[in-house]
């Protein structure tokens, strides 16, 4: 009876490989300038919709195209076109924040998502809204039993989304939080003119601060020099409690993310989910996945605002907090398809038998495996170095594109 | 007399406008693809680029400055 939508993040079409591999519902992704990872992530191109739908088409996922920084008179021509083009190539819904968006999408017909980036936080908005969408992402800020009771009164007072069905509600189940209620937040537009409200934040919360008194120039002591770093959410050990709640979408954060983080956390929510359906979700599974999620780029991890706590936790490193990570080695040179075997050439460090790998591509997406066996010029060998070509099984197709990575400890 | 070029890589712009609002005389918002387009700007590969005098020099640098994405370079050459 468990039908939560898994939404996984989309920023490359490594990513986005890594997605449907991990098992994801649905992704979501951005094309030009008009969304909230302008600066961080490759963006999609709109001559690459097509290829996008026909890949999600081919796979059975849905796809969601984000379109939801704060819009100027000049940026109205580019947004329609993106909403015509979208709707050309079947894209599945546009996620929008702003109200001139969200009316044209109503005349084009396109199904339109409320983005969290219009703080939905009461019923009443939700209500609102619904006159345009189907699917509201509430704010990021909410605890989990605000967000039931607007899921209770929207069954309460039937409210429908232009389809005709309930209204669905979304969540973001984990990533990144921001130290601000999403989308108020103009540090990075305040000190580079950079603003997170059109996807080019500059993430001045993620950095080390020391408060000065400027009357007498002291320097106050503070035990977390990070204080405004929010920790990353993870809520994949009280998963139950959202599918429970009746919860339609659960949202993985991460469009500036590598392939393996995307991979990673797509596939251990979809396990959690599966799980949660099956009647076999428990805390040692929950132990299981929370330790492979750390392996990928964290800031350490909290329950958000869900739990009701009533202030932040913050980080206590600068960058990722990862248990994990990779070294690039080198790319692909081609692939052996009766033997099973990828030739490689190594473009730094080294790699040895027993090394754990992972493989990324935009047609391979993500691939972990463990170094058994090196072959160069077809003899056996320990070690490559810097310049060599070398072969190893590798279970998918190999091409230039893709890039070989070696896993360590960090 | 010293001249400058002002170059603008297009396609990275991010479309905020920051540029016009310093020097709205020589930087326009496209209503076609909301990037700012630099005046009378010869393409090459992507680099947009003009060249100014040393009176522009504060206005130009001003919106290499404001730029959040910092695509706007200003070199200057002697003829």
């Amino acid at each position: 009876m468990n039908n939560t939508e898994l939404l996984a993040p989309v920023g490359s079409f490594e990513s986005l490989m890594a997605a449907i591999q991990g098992g994801c519902d649905a992704f979501y992704f951005g094309v030009e300038q008009l969304n909230m990872r302008t600066r961080s992530s490759y963006n999609f191109g709109v001559d690459d919709l097509p290829n996008i739908a026909e890949i999600a088409r081919e796979h059975n996922k849905k796809a969601y195209l984000t379109l939801n920084t704060i819009l100027y008179d000049y940026d109205l021509r580019l947004m329609q076109e993106i909403v015509q083009k979208a709707k050309e190539a079947k894209i599945d819904a546009i996620i929008a924040a702003d109200l001139a968006v969200i009316s044209y999408c109503k005349k084009m017909g396109i199904p339109v998502h409320i983005s969290t980036q219009a703080n939905v936080s009461n019923i009443e908005t939700v209500e609102f809204y619904s006159q345009f969408a189907d699917l509201i992402v509430l704010a990021r800020e909410l605890t989990l039993s605000q967000v039931a009771q607007i899921i209770k009164e929207i069954a309460l007072r039937k409210i429908k989304g232009p389809s005709g069905n309930l209204l669905k509600i979304e969540i973001f189940s984990h990533g990144a939080l921001c130290m601000a209620i999403s989308g108020k937040c103009y540090l990075s537009l305040h000190t580079h003119n950079s603003s997170a409200n059109r996807g080019a934040c500059i993430q001045n919360c993620r950095r080390e601060y020391l408060v000065t008194d400027k009357e007498d120039g002291f320097e106050l002591a503070i035990d977390n020099q990070y204080i405004m770093s929010a920790k990353d959410l993870c809520t994949i050990d009280f998963l139950d409690k959202i599918v429970e709640i009746g919860i339609s979408v659960i949202k993985i954060e991460g469009r500036g993310r590598a392939p393996d983080y995307v991979y990673k956390t797509t596939k251990c929510y979809r396990q959690a989910l599966d799980a949660i359906a099956a009647g076999s979700y428990n805390q040692e599974k929950v132990k299981i996945w929370i330790e492979e999620l750390a392996t990928v780029y964290n800031r350490g991890f909290w329950d958000g605002y869900y739990l009701g706590r009533k202030m932040g936790e913050w980080s206590a490193i600068h960058g990722s907090a990862a248990t994990q990570k990779r070294i690039y080695i080198g790319k692909g040179v081609k692939y052996f398809t009766k033997s099973g075997i990828g030739e490689f050439v190594v473009e730094s460090h080294a790699l040895s038998i027993g090394n754990k790998i992972m493989i990324t591509g935009p047609s391979l997406g993500y691939l972990e495996t463990i170094v058994d066996e090196i072959r160069v010029a077809d003899q056996e060998v320990e070690t490559v170095k810097k310049g060599q070509h070398f072969s190893i099984k590798v279970s998918q197709k190999i091409r230039p594109s893709d890039k070989l990575f070696k896993i360590v400890d960090s | 007399m010293k001249q400058f070029t002002v170059t603008q890589q297009r396609e990275k712009c991010i479309g905020c406008n920051a540029c016009v609002e310093v020097y709205p005389e020589k930087w326009r918002m496209s209503q076609k693809d909301g990037k700012a387009t630099l005046v009378r700007a010869i393409n090459k590969k992507g680099f947009y680029s003009t060249t100014f005098h040393a009176h522009e020099w504060k206005a130009f640098n001003l919106a290499a400055q404001h730029c959040p994405v910092k695509i706007i370079n200003i070199s200057s050459k002697h003829d």
